[in-house]
């Protein structure tokens, strides 16, 4: 690489952290409040459109839900101001680490490889 | 003019535009003159995704301009730089070769690998756009350039004409500009067509490829204006859970590897890596055009939620 190249990468490095900084000061991310349960609802309808959810569960921090769909447990869960979803077999959230009121998913995917729900208890009564 | 090596880069030439009319953009959202919204680590993810791609064109870009160069030395025609008809040529030309670029990036998960960076963001603003790849260059699109070479299209024209492109595609990245008037709308790529392109509510899948014209979106069936009445939702079907940006780089590529690492015959192998995104042997896993058809049955249903709000 050559010098002007250098300059010219350096001059974009400092742009960036300026723009970053700017971004910071402005506060203009998308307006975040913990999830409703219609809410959640909305957001798995469009998520998985076409899947009638079973049952409805809202974290504690109202940061994510996981909702039962026949075999399948759909997981959603906050990213910034938006939403990651997967959806994986019900038995297996069911199966999942739960300690200290985080239930520990493994989404095996490497674009979401996991998920931490906060909730009172797990899994649900009856829910197995 | 030197044929093989460019004047000027019009990327480079305009990256002080960039960073101002992002400042703008921010400011005028900032003072609720303009709707947009950033994101403070997705702004960082993008801009990172650009500087890193200025670095990645260096180190892996060096074969393109080689074999560009040398399909130009066994060209069929002499084009001349100076000619105006040649400009005129080469920006319908490699419009159109951009169309297809653009298209096969989406529709085969290997070149989709090296694209759906720029798509990650679930945000639409102008930092969006310098969200790019790292990686276009291992994926060999630029291959798809080499037969304007071989026309006669000599190297530095090829190279300006596709940074002029670029720089166009900047600024439609935006929701402060609503629509364009409707002849610029019928002939351009506008903010509102490419908003529709970066936008994953499954009927505005798979649309609005356009580079700088929209036309051959609509030449070619794949044109689909934004609607009122559906807003587009940002981000790719499934979005990322994080803002790792070595993950934003790679993690199509790693989705890739563990398939084929797991595919039980060549069919499955080919399948994974040219198949359309989301291909799988059982049909288990959602391609767009599995959540088309199925946006398309639940809209059909009489009393489906949709239709009854
Ligand atoms: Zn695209
Ligand atoms: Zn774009």
């Amino acid at each position: 690489m050559d010098k002007q190249f250098a300059i010219q990468f350096a001059g974009s490095f400092a742009a960036v952290a300026l723009l970053v900084a700017l971004a910071a000061w402005a506060k203009i991310a998308k307006p975040m409040s913990p999830l409703s349960e219609a809410r959640a609802r909305a957001l798995f309808a469009d998520e998985f459109p076409g899947r009638a959810l079973d049952a409805l569960w809202v974290t504690n921090d109202g940061r994510g839900a996981l909702a039962r769909s026949g075999a399948s447990a759909l997981v959603l869960c906050e990213v910034g101001d938006g939403y990651a979803a997967r959806h994986i077999p019900w038995a297996q959230a069911v199966a999942a680490s739960f300690r200290d009121g985080v239930l520990k998913l493994d989404l095996a995917d490497v674009s979401a490889p996991r998920a931490r729900l906060a909730f009172d208890s797990w899994p649900p009564a009856g829910a197995a | 003019m030197d044929p093989l090596k460019a004047q000027f880069d019009p990327v480079t030439l305009a990256i002080p535009f960039f960073v101002l009319t992002i400042i703008l953009e921010i400011a005028l959202t900032r003072f609720k003159a303009v709707k947009s919204h950033y994101e403070t680590k997705d702004t960082m993810t993008s801009l990172g995704m650009g500087l890193g791609s200025n670095v990645a064109g260096v180190l892996t870009g060096g074969a393109a301009v080689a074999a560009t160069v040398w399909v130009w030395q066994h060209r069929v025609f002499d084009i001349p730089m100076t000619a105006i008809w040649a400009w005129v040529a080469i920006f319908f030309l490699e419009d159109l070769t951009y169309y297809w670029f653009h298209r096969l990036s989406h529709e085969r998960r290997f070149w989709w690998a090296a694209h759906v960076n720029h798509h990650s963001s679930q945000h639409y603003n102008l930092s969006t756009a310098l969200r790019q790849t790292w990686t276009g260059g291992l994926a060999g699109t630029w291959a798809l350039w080499l037969p304007l070479a071989f026309l006669g299209f000599p190297p530095a024209m090829l190279a300006i004409q596709k940074g002029i492109s670029l720089v166009y595609q900047f600024w439609i990245h935006t929701e402060a500009i609503g629509r364009m008037p409707k002849w610029f709308e019928a002939v351009f790529n506008t903010p509102s067509h490419h908003r529709v392109h970066h936008a994953r509510n499954p009927r505005y899948l798979d649309s609005n490829y356009a580079g700088i014209l929209i036309i051959w979106d609509r030449l070619f069936g794949t044109f689909q204006p934004e609607l009122d009445e559906e807003t587009p939702r940002y981000g790719i079907v499934k979005n990322l859970s994080s803002f790792n940006i070595l993950r934003v780089a790679f993690h199509e590529w790693a989705g890739i590897a563990k398939d084929l690492a797991g595919s039980r015959s060549l069919r499955e192998a080919a399948g994974y890596l040219f198949g359309p995104p989301g291909w799988s042997p059982d049909g288990s896993r959602d391609t767009s055009a599995t959540l088309k058809a199925q946006w398309a049955a639940d809209q059909a249903k009489p009393n489906s939620p949709d239709v009854a709000a």
